[in-house]
């Protein structure tokens, strides 16, 4: 583990014991295993977007896509009432769908990825609601225990959410730290040229990142349609991207690109969740919720700074003494 | 007599555990131009910001006609008139030459809306420009000026805040010859206007062409001043050193072989109209000439699939082949050491290992997961190999020194298997002792087999390296020069499109 | 339900890419409804204007959901309507107390009615919808009887600043007041259903022993519902809604949902459009001296729910 990942570990552990203290339901079984949930439902479309995030990229319609997604998917469902398992490749096949234009409009056109997502966070949003023309669709009276105890049931009393976090974070855990495609998303994402220059073909590479999400959101896009049980085209996963550039960012991906990990993004979600958490359990009135967790990232990413500047000091002494021991 | 104008007395600087400068004294006097030498890491750079007032020296003193300054900031040192032309380039391309030259400071009009006074920055521009005998004016965009030019444009600003002293740090690296040799007539004529220059140069050559006096510097101590009929290489070298620098030019102990690289009617984007015909053998090191902007680099670009060729054809060994991108030259073997080691040779914040395992990471990966052990050995045995100073293979590559960030990039290159390797400006802004190392391992490739292509705007480099020399002039080959005929008057004949005298 | 089939997205797609659209007629007047979120209550009104639509050859009438639950949303929709020149508009207004100046321009242009969330401040026609209140005393009643001995209580709610919110929460307060019930909060989501659902357990967890959950707004009782069965709860805690959301309704069915409050919102619609359409041609008449027309409100629980869902699920097959 990284030291960055520890410094975030401590400040998890630091904010979790402090609401223990306050109020000892927190680690209630109950409440952990609510939290586990949404740690699940939020963790998986951050480890996505912390991918783009390291390519220098930035991933906005995710949101938009958990309605798009979620309306065509619970619609397949319900009304088309076509098999879940097809279903369901349906909803994270378009999800990977969205991913591929948006790394080809990025890559191949060169357009600026705040712009590609943007107008994907306006287009699939707008899709979404004329659709169901602004409805709100639920799972209705149909039968689809499978795949509902699939998305929202629990195994060993652990939801399933978050087992699919849990494995989808190993993964990339793996892709990202141990796998040649992760060194050349950190190499691409640090700097392009030089990447190029190393016979990386650099364009496969930054098209994939953001496919791997669109996949991750598609597959986010089931659990959280299972999670509110309906879908209401306007407001469903509205700013959920946000989210997910938060928790990316507090777990130490830097938007300038290359830099990130995948325990990183883990705790950066796991924090923000607390966060939420603890404003329901401390009654902190529930509109102040964002301001709280905007103080929070603020004052991590304040502390990673300070630390990390301390830190760059004493590795260039260091270094430096060992040149001139060296010389 | 008057006090020179500028005086440094016993300046020292310590960092933790390091010593930078230590008791450096010496002077400075109106209109005198001061070679100062010594190889990268020798303080140099330290006491030009001592004289910038960026850093603040932990002893000594510093006097300016004569009085002392004992706080010397960055406003007292501009205040005495001490400007810098760095190395690269500190100016704003989207902007025409006389903003670039008032920027900060800009003369203003229409009182409150505080407007840039256009036409009084235009006349104010227009003699600084003058003075200096350059052919573009005030309103020419930085964009469109060559580097030579842009060098001129911050010699401009300097002479606009009234300069005193210039301090210019490798100003010709990136220079071609008779640009080096118009900068050189800048500063002769400077010096006649009574402006003192500091002229920090690897370039030993235009050091003895143009230097009153040379200080050497060296391990942050002055260890030596050549008066002006004293300045010549062998003195200068030993100086920086401490001992005889070795002749370059290392013979080939075979005679290369004839296959290799072949290029015929290769067009590349930059010179659509033009085609290169060109033979690269085996064992040889043929050395690649020609002015800034003559196509050297869009050839090598072109070879290594960067911008792949628009036509023509690449052979290898006789064997036609495709270079659509980077990933196939890769694959035969065809490399490229970058001229711009930090923006494309290197990731500069990943260790050094990462470096140089990073165009062939399959081969470090037999299941899809990258073995560190595997990695950590081929680091470990180039480090050795190349003579990489670092106390570890995982220090990131940004902080080492110039010459080991290109021992760096070749590592990475040697730890596969190169047939054809494309070394642009090699040992730019390299010291002297690392540039002999990259020297003796170029060759020591050569007589491995491998044909190298070394493009060079550094004339002592091409000559003494080169086994063969090809000219290019405005995107096509003007001609071959063998090693017999090598002179710096044959290669600028044919780099400006002379044709040579039959 | 309405809802286009994805061959019509296709087709949609395809029309939009050639540029065609129907022109609608010019000359006939348009009146139109907006509402303050999207959910399937709006969808029941949506078919009440229809209804009136078939009624009203000679209107356009028109129906806007907006996109976000914000005033500025509504501004947006309510300016883009002016420009059009519409003769009617009947709005649930998300920020009443400060949309005065904007509903007054509205109804300067235009006939102006207010339907499901009042405007008294400005110079709204008529009112066509539940008396709030009302129907929060009729929550309220429900609760204290759901809960003989008293209890602690938790609401949910959008967001605490729309007048329907404010109302049904002063008339449950006013029903309980000097009962043994003790409202703890109330825990807003700014219709954000998942929140909603995460504010239900969050309750959950912090109060164990927690007696009665009341949602406000029609989204919230059928997370309350989702959350308390996932939570194993049912039967314990006593659930009170308002409004007629299909899992609400199958909530009572099963017995996690006591009662729920209903609005008439197919009225709401209705009334809104022919209202409109009398007003513009000049009959007041029907309007009472204080412009409150109130739609009863109706409490369904598991006595009358069945014969309620089949009407439900009438109105909304499409």
């Amino acid at each position: 583990m990284h030291k960055k990942d520890l410094g975030l570990l401590v400040l998890v552990l630091v904010i979790g014991a402090i609401t223990t203290a306050l109020n000892p339901v927190f680690l209630s079984p109950v409440n952990l295993v609510n939290m586990a949930n949404l740690i699940g439902l939020f963790g998986i479309f951050s480890i996505g977007q912390g991918l783009v995030i390291i390519t220098g990229g930035i991933e906005l319609s995710v949101g938009s896509m958990f309605a798009l997604i979620g309306v065509i998917f619970v619609d397949l469902l319900v009304n088309f009432a076509l098999p879940w398992p097809i279903v369901v490749l349906v909803a994270i096949g378009l999800g990977l769908v969205f991913g591929a234009v948006h790394g080809f409009l990025v890559t191949r056109l060169h357009l600026q990825p705040f712009v590609v997502t943007l107008c994907g966070l306006l287009i699939y949003r707008g899709i979404a609601r004329w659709y169901m023309a602004d409805a709100t669709i639920g799972f209705g009276y149909g039968d689809f225990d499978t795949l509902f105890w699939l998305a929202s049931g629990r195994s060993f009393g652990i939801p399933h959410t978050f087992i699919a976090f849990v494995i989808v974070a190993i993964v990339m855990y793996v892709v990202l730290h141990k796998s040649v495609f992760g060194r050349h998303l950190l190499a691409v994402g640090k700097n392009e040229e030089a990447a190029r220059f190393s016979g990386i073909n650099t364009r496969v590479v930054i098209a994939s990142a953001y496919m791997i999400n669109g996949a991750l959101a598609g597959l986010t896009a089931l659990f959280l349609a299972f999670y509110t049980s309906s879908v209401s085209p306007s407001a469903h996963g509205s700013f959920y991207e946000l989210y997910a550039i938060a928790a990316a960012v507090l777990g130490g991906c830097s938007l300038r690109g290359g830099e990130g990990s995948i325990p990183g993004i883990v705790l950066g979600t796991i924090l923000l969740q607390i966060l939420q958490n603890l404003v329901n359990l401390l009654g902190i009135p529930t509109s102040l919720n964002f301001a709280v967790m905007g103080t929070v990232i603020l004052a991590g990413v304040l502390a990673d700074q300070a630390l990390q500047r301390r830190r760059a000091i004493k590795v260039a002494e260091q270094q430096r003494a060992k040149v001139v021991a060296a010389a | 007599m008057p006090a020179p104008f500028l005086e440094l007395l016993d300046i020292t600087k310590t960092y933790p555990g390091v010593t930078a400068l230590s008791g450096v004294s010496f002077a400075i006097g109106a209109g005198e131009v001061v070679g100062l030498i010594g190889e990268n890491g020798a303080g140099k750079s330290t006491l030009m910001k001592i004289l910038g007032g960026v850093v603040e020296p932990t002893r000594g003193t510093i006097r300016v006609d004569g009085n002392e300054r004992p706080a010397f900031t960055v406003t007292e040192s501009m205040q005495a008139g001490i400007a810098f032309v760095h190395q690269e380039l500190n100016l704003f391309e989207n902007l025409d030459v006389a903003a670039n030259i008032f920027i900060g400071r800009e003369p203003r009009s229409g009182g409150f809306l505080n407007l840039v006074d256009q036409a009084e920055t235009r006349r104010r521009v227009a003699p600084l420009l003058q003075r200096l005998g350059v052919d573009f004016g005030p309103d020419t965009p930085v964009a469109e000026l060559a580097i030579a030019e842009r060098q001129m444009v911050e010699i401009a600003k300097a002479l606009s805040l009234n300069a005193r002293l210039i301090i210019m740090d490798e100003p010709t690296s990136s220079l071609t010859l008779s640009e080096t040799d118009r900068l050189l007539s800048v500063i002769a004529e400077l010096k006649a206007q009574g402006v003192a220059i500091v002229y920090i140069s690897h370039r030993l050559n235009e050091v003895k062409q143009c230097a009153d006096r040379v200080v050497c510097l060296r391990d942050g101590k002055l260890v030596g001043t050549l008066a002006k009929d004293e300045i010549e290489h062998p003195a200068m070298i030993r100086l920086m050193i401490g001992r005889d620098l070795k002749s370059v030019y290392i013979p080939p102990k075979h005679a290369p072989k004839e296959s290799g690289l072949t290029l015929e009617g290769l067009r590349t984007t930059a010179f659509p109209d033009f085609a290169v015909d060109l033979t690269l053998r085996r064992g040889e090191i043929l050395g690649l000439a020609g002015l800034i902007g003559s196509g050297r680099t869009s050839l090598a670009r072109a070879i290594f699939g960067i911008d792949p060729p628009l036509a023509g054809t690449v052979a290898l060994d006789g064997q036609p082949i495709t270079v659509a991108n980077p990933q196939d030259a890769i694959a035969r073997g065809i490399y490229l050491a970058p001229e711009d080691r930090k923006r494309s040779g290197l990731i500069l914040e990943f260790p050094i290992r990462e470096n140089i395992s990073l165009a062939d990471l399959k081969e470090y990966a037999p299941s899809w997961l990258i073995r560190r052990d595997k990695e950590l050995a081929t680091a470990e045995r180039q480090k050795v190999r190349l003579g990489i100073r670092t106390p570890s293979v995982e220090t990131p590559a940004i902080s080492l020194s110039g010459g080991n960030q290109q021992k760096v990039v070749l590592a990475k290159w040697l730890s596969m298997r190169p047939q054809v390797i494309i070394f642009d400006e090699p040992t730019r802004g390299i010291d002297v002792g690392a540039k002999a190392e990259i020297y003796q391992l170029m060759r020591e490739l050569a007589e491995a087999g491998v044909a190298i292509l070394m493009i060079s705007s550094d004339m002592e480099e091409v000559i003494g390296v080169s086994d063969r020399v090809a000219v290019m002039h405005e995107g096509s080959i003007a001609g071959f020069l063998e090693r017999s005929q090598l002179s710096e008057h044959a290669i600028m004949e044919l780099a400006i499109g002379h044709r040579p005298a039959a | 339900m309405k809802r286009r089939g994805i061959v019509a997205l296709c087709a949609a797609a395809l029309m939009l890419s050639i540029g065609a659209g129907a022109a609608s007629a010019q000359e006939k007047k348009t009146i139109a409804l907006v509402t303050n979120a999207s959910a399937d209550f709006w969808t029941i009104a949506r078919r009440g204007t229809e209804k009136a639509q078939e009624e009203l050859p000679n209107y356009n009438v028109e129906f806007y959901v907006v996109a976000e639950s914000t005033a500025a949303e509504q501004r947006r929709i309510l300016d883009d309507l002016l420009t059009k020149g519409v003769a009617g508009v009947s709005i649930s207004s998300i920020d009443p107390a400060n949309s005065t100046e904007i509903l007054n321009r509205v109804a300067d242009q235009a006939v102006l009615f207010t339907t499901d969330s009042d405007a008294p401040e400005s110079k709204r026609i008529a009112y066509i919808g539940t008396d709030n209140r009302q129907a929060g005393v009729q929550a309220g009643e429900l609760i204290k009887k759901a809960l003989p001995d008293g209890g602690k209580i938790m609401m949910f709610v959008g967001t605490m600043g729309a007048a329907n919110a404010i109302e049904r929460v002063d008339g449950i307060k006013q029903a309980l007041e000097g009962s043994n019930v003790e409202i703890i909060d109330i825990r807003t989501d700014e219709v954000d259903f998942a929140r909603a659902k995460r504010n239900v357990e969050d309750t959950l967890t912090k109060y164990p022993d927690i007696s009665g959950l009341v949602g406000l707004y029609s989204y919230n009782t059928p997370q309350i519902v989702e959350a308390v069965r996932a939570a194993g709860k049912i039967g314990q805690v006593k659930v009170i809604g308002f409004d007629e959301d299909p899992v609400t309704l199958r909530g009572i069915a099963d017995g996690i949902v006591d009662a729920t409050v209903v609005q008439q919102p197919y009225e709401f619609g209705y009334q809104s459009m022919i209202g409109l359409a009398k007003v513009i041609e000049g009959d007041k008449s029907f309007i009472p001296e204080d412009g409150l027309i109130i739609v009863p409100t109706k409490v369904i629980d598991s006595s009358n729910v069945e014969e309620f869902q089949s009407q439900m699920r009438e109105l909304l097959a499409n």
